[in-house]
C-alpha cells in the first residue's frame, strides 16, 4: 500500500504559514498584539497537525479495507 | 603534439592503465544511476538542526528538529535542566542521523523500492498522532492558566514507562506477524 498523496505535515505548515501571515499583517494594522497570541496559542499548530495525521491514517486504513 | 605524464590520455599514466577500455561511440554506461540525494551531504547540512531534513524535502520535520533543538536550549537555561539538558544532544544526534536515513529512503524509493508507509512502520500507527494531539492540548492548557504542567514534571518517568510498554507491544505484534518461529 502506498502513502496517500495527501501530506499532513505539509497542510499543517501551509496553514500555520497563512495563519501567520494573516496574524502579522493584522498586527502591522495595529489590530492586535502578535507576540502574546502566539505565545498562547502556537500549541494550536501540534493539535492540527495531530488532527490532520489521524484523519489521513484513518482516510487510507478506510480505503485500504475497501479495496 | 607530445602526451604529457599528466594527461590522463597519455597510456603511459598508471591510471590509463588500470582504467576500462572506453565504450563504442552511442554506447553509455548503462549501470551508473545519479541518487538525487547525498546522505552525507544530507548529514552535513544537518550540522545545523534541521537543515538536512530541507535537504530532503521535509519541511515540516526540519521545523520540528530546529524548534526541538531551541526549544531544549531555551528550556535548559531558563532552569529546567532536567530533562531538557539531556534533550539537547539527543536531539542533535537525532536530527543527523535522520537526515541520513531520510536520504537513504528518498534513493530507495527513486530506484523503486520500498514505499515510505513499509519505510516507516509508525505512520500506519495513530501513536504519532495522538500524540501531537496531546502534547498540543497540554501545552495549550498550560499557556491558558488551566493546568500547571510544572506540577506533572514530577511523572515524567511514567514517559518512559509508556514508550518502554510501546516497544514491548510492537515487539510482540512483529513476533505474531512472523509467526512466532521463534518458538
Amino acid at each position: 500500500m502506498t502513502r496517500s498523496a495527501f501530506s499532513p505535515e505539509g497542510v499543517t505548515f501551509g496553514v500555520c504559514l497563512v495563519a501567520l501571515g494573516v496574524l502579522g499583517t493584522l498586527a502591522n494594522l495595529g489590530k492586535l498584539e502578535l507576540l502574546p497570541l502566539l505565545r498562547t496559542w502556537w500549541p494550536l499548530s501540534l493539535v492540527l497537525w495531530g488532527v490532520l495525521e489521524l484523519a489521513d491514517l484513518f482516510v487510507r486504513r478506510s480505503s485500504s479495507g475497501r479495496s | 603534439m607530445s602526451s604529457s605524464p599528466f594527461d590522463p590520455q597519455s597510456p603511459t599514466t598508471p591510471a590509463a592503465q588500470s582504467a576500462p577500455p572506453p565504450l563504442p561511440p552511442g554506447q553509455s554506461n548503462a549501470s551508473f544511476v545519479r541518487l538525487p540525494k547525498s546522505p552525507g551531504l544530507a548529514a552535513c547540512l544537518s550540522l545545523f538542526p534541521g537543515l538536512g531534513q530541507v535537504y530532503n524535502g521535509r519541511i515540516a520535520r526540519a521545523f520540528v528538529f530546529f524548534f526541538s533543538w531551541v526549544g531544549s536550549i531555551y528550556l535548559t537555561t531558563t532552569g529546567h535542566e532536567f530533562p531538557f539538558a539531556f534533550m539537547i544532544p539527543f536531539v542533535y544526534l537525532f536530527n543527523i542521523i535522520d537526515a541520513w536515513k531520510g536520504a537513504n529512503a528518498a534513493n530507495a524509493r527513486f530506484l523503486g523500492g520500498r514505499t515510505e508507509a513499509e519505510e516507516q512502520p509508525e505512520i500506519e500507527s495513530p501513536v504519532w498522532g495522538g500524540t501531537l494531539v496531546v502534547l498540543g492540548l497540554l501545552i495549550l492548557l498550560n499557556n491558558l492558566g488551566w493546568l500547571d504542567i510544572d506540577r506533572l514534571a514530577r511523572w515524567w518517568p511514567v514517559l518512559l514507562i509508556a514508550i518502554g510498554g510501546y516497544f514491548v507491544y510492537n515487539s510482540l505484534e512483529a513476533r505474531k506477524g512472523s509467526g512466532g518461529s521463534g518458538e
